[in-house]
This record gives C-alpha cells, structure tokens and sequence, in this order.
C-alpha cells in the first residue's frame, strides 16, 4: 500500500520511504517522515497531483511521488 | 504585543545624515540575516521594518535572489539581508544554495528566524538547523494573527527557554511587533557572548559521533574550523553533503565512515535520514511543548474555498473563467482611460508643442520630430499605461491572494505532460503581465532542465507589452467581441506552449521529468495598501520603458523614416525600404505591405513599439485635418470633463461585467469606442481576417531585447535565447499563414 493508493479523505501512516536522492530529502525536509500520519485531501481534477494534509499544512505531491511512499491505512 | 507606529522604524535619511556630519558619534553597522520557511513573511517583515518594497506574494517561492535594505535604529545602522526561503540547509536547491553561502561564509552578526506561528513544527525544523551554525538567533515568530485566529496558544517563554534565544511575535502585515524584535536584534549586537544559541541535543548516538568527527576536523584540518562553523561542518560531513564535500574537498575521508558507520547500521539508513529524523524529532518534541491546540478543529475558509476551486469537476473551469475574467476586467477598466491618454496625446499636447515650437522659430523638421516622432510615439504606447497597470493589478491580486499555487496544482498534469512542472506554471502566468520578471521567475524551478524549457515557453506567453497591439486592431475590427478575441489569442499563446513543449520533450529534453513538491499556502486577502505598491512596482517598468528606451526608438524610428533628407514617400525611407525588402516573406500571411512589415521590423526591440511605428507611419496625413484650434483654458477645461468621463464609463464596464447579462455586451464598448486616427488607417488597411493573422504574428514572433537580455544572464549564454528567436520566428509565420489561408479557403477574407 502506498500513499498514491489512498483515496481522498483516507487516513494513513507512512511505514517506508522509498524514494532515493533528492527526491527523499526534498520529502524529509518537508515533513514526510516514516511514522507519521497523513491524510489524503484532493486529487487535481486532471487526476494529478494530489493533495495531502501532513504535520498540519497541505502539500501537493504528484502521484509518482507518492508511490515511493509506503503507507498502512489507519482508520 | 503592541502595535507601533510606522515612523518608529521607517528609513531615517535624517538621523543617518547627521550622523554622517558628526562623526564622533561612532556608527555601528551590523548585518542581520532573515531567514525562514518560504512563504513565512520575510520580505514582508523587512518592508514593514525598513520601508522597502520588495517582492511578496502568497506562494512559496517569491524570493529567489538575496536582497538587502539599510536603515538606522536607535544609533546602529542595520542592514537586513532578505534571503529566499527554505525548508532546509540541503545542497538540492538554488535558494537553499544561496541561502546557506551567505549564512556561512558572510557571517551575519545575527540571524532573523522567520518562524510561521500557524506552522511551528516545520519552520522549527529549519530552526533547528540554523542554530547549528552557532550565529546568534532571534525568531520572529510571525503570522501570530492567523495563529490565534485558529485558536493556537503559543508558549514563548518556554521556547526562549529551551532554544535559549528570544522569541517575539510578530504581524509583519500589521507592523505589530517590530519594535521588540529591534530591540532583540541590538541587544544582542550589545552583548553577543550572552546570546550564543543552544546547543541542541540530537540524542547520545549522534552526538558522540559528532563529537568524534569535530574532533578530527580540528586536529587534522584546523584551517576549516576557522573557515566553517565547526558543528555544523561536522554534520555536513556525516551527511556527506555534496556541496560542501565539493567546496573543502578534503583526501582522507574514513574517518567520516567510521564515525558514522554504527548510526547507520544501527538506524538502518543513510545518514541524511537519519539526521533529518533526528532534527524533526527535536522539533516535534519542543512544538509539543509549547503549543496548546484547540480540541476542535473548525472548518476554515481555505478548506472551504478549495473545496470548490479544485473541485474535480469545477476546477478547470473555475481556471479558465478566472483567466478570462482578468483579461475581460483588465480591458473593460482601463480602455476609457487609454482613450482619455490617446485624445490628449493626439489634441492638446501636440497642439501646445507646436505652439511652443513656433514661437521658438524651431526649424519644420524639429516640430515633426516633436510632434510625430516623439508626442506621437511616446503617447501611442503611453495609452497603454492604464491596460498595463490593469492586469499588473490582477496579477498582483492573484498573486496575494493564494490562487497562484492552486493554479499550480490544477495545471500541474497538463503542464506534466509537456516535460514541465506545475511550478512553471507560476513564472509562465507571470509571463502574462511581463517576460522579463517571468524568466528570472523561472528560479523557483529546481532543475536546470526545467528552467531552460520553461523560458523557452514563456515568451508564449503574451505579455502586457503585446496588449497594445491588440488593443488598436480589436477596436478597428472586432468591438463587439472584445473579451472574446483577446481571449483567444491567451489561450493560442497557452496551446502553442503546450505544443512546443510537447515537441521540445522529444528532442531537446529528453530524460526525466522533474519532482513537484508543493506547499499550498491559506487563502489570505491582500490589502489594498499593498496590492498598490506591488502593482505600481511591476507597471512602473513600463513606464520606465516608455520614458527612456521607448522615447530613444521612437526618435531612431522617425529619422529611419525620414532619412535619406528629403524623401518624399515614406516608402522610400530606410525604414520604409526594409519593410520592402520583408514585405514579399509577409504576402502569403495576408499583410505583406511595406508598412506593417516595417512596424514588425521595429518592434524587434520591443513589441509595443509596433503600435508607436504604425503611428508615425499612417496617421500624421489624417491628423492634420482637424484644423480649429481650441484655447488653453478650452483644452483644461476638456481635459477634466473627459476625465470624468472615463472614469464613469470605467466603473460602468465594471458593473457590466459583474452583471453577468451583458458579459458580450455591445453597446458599453461601443459607446466608448471613439474614432481614433491610428484606428481609422488601419480600417482601410487591413480585414479582419488580416488583422487577426497580423496580431497573431505580433503575439508570436519573437521574445523582446530585455528578454534576450534576461535569459543571457540567467544562463550565462546566448543559446537558449537563440533558439527562442528561432523557432518563434517558424511558428509565427506558420500560424498566421495557416490563420490567413485557412480563413480565406472559408470565404472569410
Ligand atoms: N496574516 C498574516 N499574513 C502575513 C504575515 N506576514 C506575511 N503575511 C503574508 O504571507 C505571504 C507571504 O509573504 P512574503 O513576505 O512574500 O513571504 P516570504 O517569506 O518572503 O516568502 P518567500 O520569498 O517565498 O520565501 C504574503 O501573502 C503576506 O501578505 C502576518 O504576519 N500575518
Ligand atoms: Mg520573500
């Protein structure tokens, strides 16, 4: 399960960070780290990006992006 | 926290001068650095404090380069240094490249931490990585309304505490708060050893590696640990930070690995995660303590609003309706003023020049140098300054707002599928109002991939400078569509972009498309106060334009149009012949006259320029014949009630647009529509069909000079201009030739 799986309006809790280089230090930096909860807010209404509420701001991330990110549902 | 007032802290030429005069009163300057998240009010806060203007708006980004503003407090004068903003001190990124060379390497006496107080966690992130360099800290914690709007209770004694450096509210918008967070600042420029920052604890894994390394660092390459902040150096070096690594290029790095090599197994990661994890967690742990949340969360209205604005279904729509609403509102508002400008151009102020002209005795050809070729070509752009301003307006409104990041987003996969990122949509959209802005916007990208082919696109993007051709052929031929015609011609200018960058893709970028990481920011009104100031700042290059450069083409374009001496025709003038020798190329594009070939010519230097050239080429025969001379006082007197009157017939537009009814309503424009010289000539000169084409060239044949200019800087060479130049150039003479063919095959021509 990735963070990209997750439907708009889910709850999730990032397990493991995937993504290698600057990818995952960009994404560190801004909060994403393993254990902590986000929720899925929006997907663009072309289908990407999406929207994602993590450490109490929103974030936008691409889908691909998100795939590097394993996530458990939490409910 | 209490308000204060603005003189209190504004720029005191005075004092500084007689500081100046007297020169036993020892001034002392002293650096302050503001630093802090993107978006977290630093240039906001530092035009409060020392009455500048830089660059602010609602989305992460705005800053790119390092600017700085003097101003003198209580007997030290102080120069605050605004930094671009950032998450982190990583290598990745130019602004955090920009960002962390100064910080290091400059020495500020103090840093300013600009600190989101709606947002603590993420900006203490930074925090902490700022105290790292051991420079003395204060942290404006900033945005403190928004904060306890959503009901925060921030404890800033227990934050001082355990930061150990002083924290002070702040609403940079409001100017509340800016007297205490002077006051930190020269405190601690009063005592500096008092005010070194904690040192924070990183847990006992990685501080006794860090230790080990410090340790190493002194011993073995003591010159660095002048050079650099030694704690800092030292985490640098664990995280084998690619920048630094680059910069102290030291041999004999095992030590770095046997320092680090038990963290590693121990975390199961690299060293940079395992640092960022360290450093979030003393964030988290400090915002846990000293933030009290409310239990509720209330729905805000940015949750509200997106709801709606990035809608599935709505979103694109509302985008589009939006731009149209700019370009429609822009036109409306202004068009009465640009007439008002176009009249006084063309009646009073050249019949004053002729008359002072006159009664100098000057020869023939100085008062046509006056009156046609500078009156004329400085006034016809000059009806365009109301326009300009406009959609400088808007932009700037959108701008502050918060809707230019959500643009992002909702653009962000059509702007995929070009190679691009929904970032560039930020610069592209700044495009609108002027190129030359949008290409050093192009900054915000983080590849230098994504930089190259988003200026490449930009000059697609119509700029305000085009407007005014525009706006003379829709009044000749299309009045009754004119939301709609200018419209058409954005969004071919957005189609087009999409296009080339499609095939740009394919050829000259190929390979990986790049991250889109984006913060979306709250909703915030601007106020009026400042969308003035920032819309005066970007319209004021226009002027500025017009003034100088403007005036010197429209002076070289009179006496290319009138040299060799003595030409009887136009035609036979320098100018004249070169538009005859282009004019063949044009025919298959349905003007392939000598005049328009001409104006094109001209407007190389600068697209506006076409319409001033298109002036002093038709008009001066039709406005010769208006021969009734009014008085002076007759000329105030119209000057004032045609004033008025524009401003009526403004506001009227206004309202008409917001009455949805009459959103393609004839009888408001046409009302306003005088008959103007240039508007005249041109109606015989050219068909709809062939004012569409000829626009279409105009908004499509090349970036301006300034442009060129500003890509050669940001790339340090002339190749991305160059091929700008060259595939507008194709593209234009295409589209118009299939523009003109195409309408005629229908029976349009
Ligand atoms: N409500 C509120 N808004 C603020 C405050 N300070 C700044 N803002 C708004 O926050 C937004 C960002 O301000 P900027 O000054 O451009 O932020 P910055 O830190 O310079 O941003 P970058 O240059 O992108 O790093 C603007 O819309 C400001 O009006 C504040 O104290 N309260
Ligand atoms: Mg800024």
């Amino acid at each position: 399960m990735n963070l990209a799986n997750l439907k708009p309006g889910e709850h999730g809790k990032i397990t493991k960070m995937g993504a290698m280089g600057p990818l995952k230090r960009r994404l560190m930096d801004m909060g994403v780290l393993v254990g902590e909860k986000v929720k899925v807010e929006k997907i663009a209404p072309l289908g990407d990006p999406i929207e994602v509420t993590i450490k109490n701001y929103n974030l936008s991330l691409r889908k691909k992006e998100a795939e590097g990110i394993e996530v458990e549902v939490v409910k | 926290m209490r308000t204060q007032k603005n003189a209190d802290c504004g720029l005191r030429i005075a004092d500084l001068k007689s500081e100046i005069a007297n020169p036993k009163s020892e001034i002392k300057t002293i650096t302050v650095a503001v630093a802090g998240n993107p978006n977290s009010g630093k240039s906001t806060l530092i035009n409060a404090i020392a009455g500048t203007r830089l660059y602010v708006g609602n989305w992460p980004g705005v800053t790119v380069e390092k600017k700085s503003a003097l101003f003198e407090y209580e007997g030290t004068n102080i120069k605050l240094v605004d930094l671009p903003g950032t998450y982190s001190l990583s290598p990745y990124t130019q602004e955090e490249i920009i960002a962390r060379d100064y910080l290091v390497h400059e020495k500020p006496d103090v840093i300013v931490n600009v600190v989101d107080a709606t947002n603590l966690e993420r900006n203490l992130y930074l925090t902490v990585q700022l105290l790292e360099l051991g420079i003395p800290v204060v942290i404006a914690l900033n945005i403190y309304d928004e904060a306890e709007k959503k009901g925060y209770k921030i404890d800033t004694k227990a934050m001082e505490k355990i930061l150990g450096v002083e924290v002070i509210p702040t609403v940079a918008t409001k100017k509340m708060g800016l007297d205490n967070l002077l006051k930190a600042i020269t405190n601690i420029t009063n005592s500096v050893s008092m005010h070194r920052p904690k040192k924070l604890n990183y847990g006992s894994d990685i501080e006794s590696s860090v230790s080990i390394v410090e340790k190493q660092i002194q011993n073995s390459y003591s010159q660095l640990s002048e050079k650099y902040p030694l704690r800092w150096l030292a985490f640098k070096l664990m995280e084998r930070d690619s920048h630094v690594m680059e910069e102290i290029n030291i041999e004999n790095q095992s030590f770095i690995e046997e320092a680090t090599r038990h963290l590693k197994k121990a975390h199961g990661e690299d060293m940079e995660s395992i640092m960022a994890d360290a450093r979030y967690a003393v964030a988290a742990g400090l915002t846990r303590e000293v933030l009290k949340k409310p239990e509720f969360k209330k729905m805000e209205l940015t949750e509200k609003i997106d709801k709606i604005v990035l809608n599935r279904f709505l979103g694109i729509p509302i985008f589009l309706a939006a731009m149209w609403l700019v370009f429609k509102l822009t036109f409306d508002v202004s068009a009465p003023f640009g007439d008002w400008i176009d009249a006084m151009t063309a009646g009073p102020f050249r019949r004053w020049a002729e008359v002072i002209l006159g009664f100098a005795h000057a020869p023939a050809w100085t008062a046509s140098l006056a009156t046609d070729g500078i009156i004329a070509g400085v006034g016809f752009v000059l009806v365009f300054v109301p326009v300009i301003f406009a959609m400088m307006f808007f932009i700037t409104f959108l701008e502050g707002s918060g809707y230019m990041a959500r643009a992002a987003f909702v653009m962000d996969r059509a702007m995929h599928s070009m190679g691009l990122h929904g970032k560039s949509f930020i610069p592209m959209l700044l495009g609108f109002g002027c190129n030359v802005p949008a290409v050093y916007a192009t900054r915000v990208l983080e590849n230098p991939r994504d930089k190259a082919l988003t200026s490449l696109l930009i000059p697609l993007m119509s700029c305000g400078a085009r407007l005014p051709v525009y706006v003379v052929f829709i009044g000749a031929f299309f009045t009754a569509y004119v939301g709609t015609v200018l419209w058409s011609l954005y969004v071919m200018g957005i189609a087009l972009a999409v296009l080339m960058g499609i095939i740009f893709k394919r050829t000259l970028f190929k390979g990986e498309s790049p991250m889109f990481i984006m913060e979306l920011p709250p909703y915030r009104m601007p106020s009026f106060r400042s969308l003035m100031i920032h819309t005066w700042e970007k319209g004021k290059h226009f002027l500025i334009k017009a003034g100088t450069y403007i005036l010197a083409v429209s002076i070289l374009v009179w006496f290319l149009l009138n040299l060799p001496w003595g030409v009887e025709h136009k035609k036979d003038s320098y100018l004249g012949k070169m538009g005859q020798v282009i004019a063949p190329v044009l025919a298959p594009l349905g003007f392939g006259n000598w005049e328009a070939a001409s104006s094109l010519v001209s407007g190389l230097i600068a697209k506006e320029i076409v319409v001033g050239t298109m002036g002093e080429i038709y008009v001066q025969k039709a406005a010769d014949e208006n021969k009734e001379t009014p008085t002076l006082t007759e000329d105030l007197k119209e000057m004032g009630t045609s004033f008025a009157g524009a401003v009526k017939d403004s506001a009227a537009n206004l309202i008409s647009t917001f009455g949805m009814a009459s959103l393609s309503s004839k009888e408001s424009t046409e009302e306003t529509k005088e008959r103007t010289p240039l508007r005249d000539v041109i109606k015989g000169q050219f068909t709809p069909l062939t004012a569409y084409a000829f626009i279409t060239f105009v908004l499509l044949y090349m970036p301006c000079i300034v442009v060129a200019i500003a890509m050669r800087q940001e790339f340090g060479t002339w190749k991305w201009f160059g091929i700008a130049f060259a595939y507008q150039m194709v593209l234009a003479w295409v589209v118009a030739f299939v523009i003109y063919q195409g309408g005629r095959l229908l029976g349009l021509g």
